[in-house]
């Protein structure tokens, strides 16, 4: 059906990415491309969207063959152009950053579905049929009358693929589809792609892990570095070896115990950060009632409420809808929230797509207000105060890495909290490039964070955090999108932040992460708290994490043999 | 954007069209400022969002104005009426009305434009578009161009939440405001600059830059009084153009 034949794909003057790899995938397969952050699997994903040519700054050598016919580059300004309104035709692709893929020409995820094949003329009946079809299987029947815009992560993320299954495409590439999916709808994108396979379309999916689970035949393309490491079956895949290429599994914990390949690297807000327990001497098993009078709990939540407003021209949840998470009983909102996270205590908060983890979230730092209740962060009652006056005290992880940064190199952006914070410029720079090291980005100061992959952007995200020294790290979807060493890196970072006297209240589908790094969850369900999810027994709250020896702390086993040439995975996500 | 209303936005747009080509031809300041007064501001306050359009066309009209006078207020060859003189600049009377005339079309234009396209139900105009079968490279066109203004609001609120988020204190004061205005801006423009070939690809992959007939999502909400009001008003005023421009001439 589809087959890329890459000599060589460079970015502007940078490394050669994706040197001798081959890809075909035939009618009805499915194929995972697997590889860390850097490793160009973003870089194929847009070859196969046909994204190659006229993009200016990027030479490709090799061939593409679409249903029979061969396009060649030599990587002269003479190579031919892909018509990329015929080639979508054939070939569709979801791209990292859903709200990016937002045709912003839509007033519901109804339209925002039908966009597609109403530009390619399909009849109205038929378009209406085939729209409500898609949204039955991806669950999102009860959002179709919902503004687009205002939908929470994953019930994008769905909207978004439910707009490249509706054109039934020859061919159907995706860059990491069930990031920020919960366990059910990752289920039912599986099941979407799977028909769409039965009726004859090629499925690609990238990632940086493989998959728990796939098709039986699913096959496996693992990439490092640009070359090709790994082709074969999925089941195979897994005896391969392929964590020495940072490969990992998804769903499997960090990989936290070892603690090796350290290096000594400051956290800039920390510098206390090598003690271990004794900054107010609170581990949160320790302080099974609050810690005492003195020290007020980071964190405090007593019978939140909240709504959002429903935007004018959107319908209704209608009655009729089932009570699932998307819209809670009266709306999406949140209710009788009560929470208490204790300094020195990682609390994970999870629940289905919707029900409300991001509202709670943003409760903690001013940027959503309660409409009931109260919510106190360090002893301070949030109440009409600017949302800035908390950034000193609360570091804030979006969901959507986009919507985060916004500043012109990597470097500022991580010195504006610090700046904003009051801290004198040269200062600000040195923390930010300290925060850099943390991260290992110390390389790409300059580089507009556009020009990073998605996982860099991401731990640029992070690295603001940590160069602003907030005492609370709230944390929305923090692995979400990450390859393994980011993963096990973060989790390092947040348990030392912890044990340092923070606190990190984090969102996450991550269960594996969740159960390895916090010590407790608390779960949501249409806005409220549910006792415990059914899958799970209670001995996760109040969880204890047996510590690390202080010597082993210190390195976060990141960045290990990175080189410049990371930053040429670039413009990944970017679409 | 309240989804129900009067007129189709197909008709919204041409009659902000009309109005401005009107505005032009005519020519004279009673009619702008007759224009702006009995139009522009009530539109504005009946929109639902005056404050937004309000701010969008200072934003816009200011810097233009402020230019127009300082061009033609102190540069104004024809200028007899000498109020100032600054060497190889002179404030002529002439300079400044010719300033202020200049400055109240632009204000007119602005406020025209800015309000029907802030308040344009952007899906309902390209359903119509489609269902009256105009030029698919006419609905491409006018379709991304206006599906950029939602676009920068949405991306305008996320960066002043981003910056919110690590530290930006915006308080209540208009000053406060106009500092928070001014620092999304830069991150703004950079960042669509950025997006705006990536926005283009991404509108291309999903088709809509393609040939063919295309189909609606979206019923119908044009009228055929309304169709019959669009022909007839686009016919009077290209009349009524070419009229007064010849007795202009004749005059
Ligand atoms: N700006 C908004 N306006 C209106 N409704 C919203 C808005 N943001 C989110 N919602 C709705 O509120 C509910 C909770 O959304 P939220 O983003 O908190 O979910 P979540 O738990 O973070 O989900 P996910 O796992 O998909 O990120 C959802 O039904 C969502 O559609
Ligand atoms: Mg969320």
């Amino acid at each position: 059906m589809i087959t890329v034949r890459s000599e060589s794909f460079t970015y502007d003057d940078g490394v050669p990415l994706l040197s001798g790899v081959q890809l075909a995938v035939g009618a009805g397969e499915y194929v995972v491309v697997a590889g860390a952050s850097g490793s160009g699997k973003t870089t194929l994903a847009r070859l196969l969207a046909g994204l190659v040519g006229s993009d200016a700054g990027c030479r490709f050598r090799g061939s593409i063959t679409l249903a029979g016919e061969t396009v060649r580059f030599d990587g002269s300004p003479a190579d031919p152009r892909i018509d990329r309104a015929a080639w979508s035709a054939a070939v569709a692709f979801v791209s990292q950053g859903a709200w990016g893929q937002l045709s912003m020409m839509s007033a519901t995820v109804a339209e925002e579905i039908a966009f597609g094949p109403s530009n390619r003329g399909v009849p109205t009946e038929e378009l209406r049929r085939s729209v409500h079809d898609v949204a039955a299987s991806l669950r999102l029947t009860s959002l179709l009358g919902r503004d687009p815009r205002r939908l929470s992560g994953g019930q994008l993320q769905r909207t978004i693929i439910a707009a490249a299954v509706v054109q039934r495409p020859r061919v159907l590439v995706l860059d990491e589809p069930f990031h920020g999916l919960d366990e059910d709808s990752a289920a039912e994108v599986a099941a979407a792609l799977d028909a769409l396979r039965g009726a004859g379309t090629a499925v690609v999916v990238c990632d940086a892990m493989l998959p728990r689970s796939g098709p039986a035949d699913a096959r496996v393309l693992a990439l490092a570095e640009g070359h090709p490491v790994f082709s074969g079956l999925l089941t195979e895949a897994r005896w391969a070896g392929l964590r020495r290429y940072g490969i990992g599994t998804a769903g499997d914990p960090p990989g936290l115990p070892d603690g090796l390949g350290s290096r000594t690297g400051g956290l800039g807000s920390h510098p206390d950060d090598g003690e271990p327990t004794d900054h107010a001497g609170v581990r949160p098993q320790d302080s099974p009632t609050g810690a005492g009078a003195a020290t007020p709990s980071p964190v405090v939540l007593t019978d939140v409420g909240f709504h959002h407003p429903t935007g004018a021209g959107e319908s209704a949840p209608t009655s009729d809808t089932r009570s699932d998470s998307d819209t809670g009983p009266a709306g999406a909102g949140l209710s009788g929230i009560t929470l208490t996270v204790r300094a020195g205590e990682i609390v994970a908060v999870r629940g289905p797509n919707g029900s409300g983890k991001t509202t709670l979230l943003q409760h903690l730092n001013g940027l959503h207000r309660a409409d009931t209740g109260t919510v106190s962060v360090l002893g301070q009652q949030i109440r009409r105060q600017p949302t800035g006056t908390f950034a000193g005290d609360v570091g804030y992880l979006f969901q959507d890495t986009d919507q985060q940064l916004f500043e012109r190199t990597v470097l500022r952006e991580v010195a504006y909290g610090p700046l904003a914070a009051g801290v004198r410029r040269s200062e600000a720079l040195r923390r930010a490039a300290d925060a850099l090291d943390v991260v290992g980005l110390g390389f790409v100061r300059e580089l507009h964070p556009y020009e990073l992959g998605f996982v860099q952007r991401r731990l640029v995200a992070l690295a603001s955090i940590i160069a602003t020294g907030s005492t609370v790290w709230v944390l929305d979807e923090p692995t979400g999108g990450l390859d393994e060493s980011a993963r096990t890196g973060l989790a390092r970072l947040l348990r030392r932040h912890a044990r340092s006297g923070g606190a990190v209240v984090m969102a996450t589908h991550d269960a594996a992460f969740a159960t390895a790094v916090a010590h407790r969850t608390i779960w949501l369900d249409g806005g409220r708290l549910v006792p415990d999810d059914p899958g799970t027994d209670g001995r996760m709250d109040g969880r204890t994490v047996e510590a690390e020896p202080a010597d082993r702390r210190r390195g976060l086993g990141w960045g290990h043999g990175r080189t410049a040439g990371e930053a040429q995975d670039s413009q990944d996500g970017r679409s | 954007m309240p989804r129900r209303r009067t007129l189709n936005p197909l008709t919204e747009l041409l009659g902000a069209v009309l109005l401005v080509v009107l505005v032009l031809v005519v020519n004279r300041w009673e009619f702008s400022l007759a224009v702006l007064l009995l139009v522009v501001v009530p539109a504005v306050l009946v929109s639902g969002q005056p404050r937004r359009i309000g701010v969008a066309i200072v934003l816009v009209a200011g810097p233009l104005l402020l230019s127009s006078v300082l061009l033609h207020g102190l540069f104004f060859p024809e200028g007899r009426v000498v109020l100032l003189d600054l060497g190889p600049a002179r404030v002529t009377q002439e300079g400044l009305v010719f300033a202020a005339l200049m400055g109240l079309r632009m204000s007119v234009f602005t406020g025209v434009l800015l309000t029907t396209a802030m308040t344009l139900d952007l899906p309902d105009l390209i359903a119509t578009m489609t269902h009256r079968g105009w030029n698919r490279k006419l609905v491409f066109i006018i379709g991304s161009a206006l599906g950029l203004l939602p676009h920068v609001a949405l991306r305008a609120r996320q960066i002043t939440r981003a910056q919110q988020a690590r530290g930006l204190v915006v308080g209540r004061g208009p000053l406060s405001r106009l500092r928070a205005l001014l620092m999304v801006t830069t991150p703004l423009v950079i960042g669509l600059l950025v997006d705006a070939s990536e926005r283009n690809h991404m509108l291309e992959a999903r088709g809509f830059s393609s040939s063919g007939p295309r189909t609606s999502y979206l019923p119908d909400t044009d009228t055929a009084a309304q169709r019959t009001g669009r022909r007839v008003a686009t016919v009077a005023v290209l009349l009524f153009a070419a009229a007064w421009l010849v007795i202009g001439a004749v005059a």
